[in-house]
């Protein structure tokens, strides 16, 4: 709810461009030329199946990787040459996270602390508190979960300017991940912009302003998630009080039409003005459209990719 | 020296001390038993009569002339093969520990996304493998002075000086190889195979190939021979001898890290 109330809040002006972006391992192109932009304030979601190349991108961003073509522009700057300068504004949780095994939690970000510094004890305490970590156990003896709680602590520590977070809720409770969505919106609140790679629909669906669904190492669609949900088939049903009227499955957007008697049932994409438009003239006694979600959206995208 | 600077020295220091301690304890017990043997080494004849029924090359190809010296005894027992070779593994070791095993392991990923360059990461994981090489050295030159006067072995300062900082430095040559290979690509098994192999053939090249006289003059490829071949214990060693050890050492640790900046990091 936090992220949402912010939006107006958002400028325009990107703080991430991605442009052009290829990546190839050997013979294997993971990531094949594709561009999107995240506006300042924003939080943007970055979806798509296993193996889409959303690691490889968010890699690219972070100059653990160098793009075989295309460029990257991270608050203007360029991330190989100006890496370090890029690095002190953003924080990072990786979506394979390994953590040194004898280090504690405290160690870990007492040692990242003098990396960036600005470190504040008493900031890493309450995260503690909230994602309910135990900074005095080695990495070695927690489980993947509190793993990724502490990589999560150790992302919301500094006062980022932007966070780039690659399947952050992995292993995490629902009452985590709804901390995790708290967070979220608290550090978009201080003016933070948060690129969040995920295959959890329903966690993009209730962060993100805007989506870049990735398939196969190319963008199939992008947008808000409104514009993204619009684009979703719905499950249309009409009750008419005679025979289901001639002429309604050639109104624009209505596929799959079944007729059974007085019942119609079909799929819609698009808008829904022809079809109502068309039902005002009809005698109907009800009709039934279903919400298209997110995931629906998702699926149907990687279908028309595939 | 900044915070973050004695950081990036400082943290991959703290990774491998408990290797690094228990390397500097292994060589400080071998160097304590050797130096233990001495007073009954001494006395013994039966030995030398075995060392002279050698023949002459295997006898110096094993380092075993003079046993009966002290800068013999060392010679033949540790600073001839054992030492040198632990000081390589040692060096291979903590090299190979600190860059290709940590990526190939995918905890470079964090500490990459901190606002270091690609170039002090890797710089400060090298200077803490030679930090520790260094202090092996150390540890060994302390308890060998330590030990030295109590069974009444006599060497002197400047020749065991001498010796121990080519060891060392043929630890960091070894070091500068593995720490190269990691920078092109991050194999731990490659690094170690590599640096291995380099140093036990590099060790067979200088002792064996003498004995051969067409295969003579290889023998000088070997770092060995350039490091140990003036016998440090007894002469006064050469100035260029150091040199074309820590030259070759820090030309490969730059190359390291040059050729680590310029690729990309593995993921786990």
């Amino acid at each position: 709810m936090v992220a949402r109330d912010m939006s107006s809040r958002q400028d325009v002006t990107p703080v991430l461009v991605v442009d052009g972006l290829a990546k190839n391992y050997d013979s294997l192109q993971a990531v094949r030329g594709i561009s999107f932009e995240m506006r300042r304030g924003e939080v943007l979601g970055f979806l798509g199946p296993n193996g889409a190349g959303k690691s490889t991108t968010v890699r690219c961003i972070l100059d653990l990787l160098r793009p075989s073509a295309g460029r990257i522009s991270v608050f203007g700057l360029d991330p190989h040459r100006d890496g370090v300068a890029v690095r002190s504004r953003l924080t990072y949780v990786p979506g394979e996270l390994r953590l040194p095994d004898r280090m504690t939690g405290s160690e870990m970000a007492e040692s990242l602390g003098r990396l960036r510094g600005g470190y504040d004890p008493r900031r890493r305490d309450e995260l503690a508190e909230r994602l309910r970590v135990d900074l005095g156990r080695q990495n070695r003896q927690l489980s993947s979960g509190n793993r990724r709680k502490l990589a999560l602590l150790l992302a919301f520590l500094w006062p980022a300017e932007m966070l780039v977070l690659d399947e952050p809720t992995t292993g995490l409770d629902p009452l985590m991940q709804h901390e995790f969505l708290l967070l979220v919106g608290e550090a978009r609140a201080a003016g933070a912009s948060i690129f969040l790679s995920s295959h959890v629909l329903s966690e993009v669906q209730r962060a993100a302003d805007r989506v870049v669904v990735l398939r196969s190492g190319t963008v199939v669609a992008q947008g808000t998630v409104e514009e993204l949900r619009s684009r979703a088939r719905q499950r249309v049903e009409v009750w008419f009080e005679r025979k289901v009227p001639a002429g309604l499955d050639r109104v624009e957007g209505l596929a799959g039409g079944l007729v059974d008697g007085r019942h119609y049932n079909a799929y819609l994409v698009g808008s829904i003005q022809p079809l109502l438009r068309f039902l005002a003239t009809q005698p109907v006694v009800s009709m039934l459209v279903e919400e298209p979600d997110l995931e629906e959206a998702f699926l149907d995208l990687y279908q028309e990719a595939s | 020296m900044n915070r973050r600077t004695l950081e990036l020295l400082l943290g991959p220091m703290r990774a491998v001390r408990r290797a690094g301690l228990l390397w500097a304890g292994s060589v400080a017990a071998l160097v304590v038993m050797t130096v233990a043997f001495w007073p009954a080494f001494k006395g013994s004849t039966s030995m030398y009569d075995l060392i002279n029924q050698m023949p002459q090359g295997v006898v110096q190809a094993f380092g075993l002339q003079d046993l009966g010296t002290p800068a013999g005894y060392l010679r033949g027992n540790l600073y001839a093969f054992l030492l040198p070779l632990l000081f390589a593994g040692a060096g291979i070791g903590f090299a190979n520990s600190l860059t290709a095993s940590e990526e190939d392991a995918g905890r470079f990923e964090i500490l990459l996304a901190q606002p270091v360059s690609h170039r002090a990461v890797f710089l400060g994981r090298a200077a803490a493998v030679y930090a520790w090489v260094g202090l092996l050295t150390l540890v060994t030159a302390v308890v060998q002075l330590a030990c030295d006067p109590v069974v009444g072995l006599s060497i002197g300062l400047d020749r065991l000086a001498s010796t121990l900082v080519l060891c060392g430095l043929l630890g960091l040559f070894h070091a500068g190889l593995a720490l190269a290979i990691a920078g092109f690509r991050a194999r731990p098994s490659t690094v170690l195979g590599v640096g291995l192999f380099v140093a036990v053939a590099g060790c067979n090249m200088a002792s064996l190939f003498p004995i051969s006289e067409p295969l003579k003059p290889l023998a000088h490829l070997s770092p060995w021979d350039w490091a140990l071949a003036g016998d440090p214990l007894v002469n006064p060693t050469e100035a260029w001898r150091y040199a074309v050890l820590a030259v070759p050492a820090v030309g490969l640790t730059l190359l390291g890290i040059f050729l680590f900046s310029r690729r990309d990091v593995r993921a786990a």
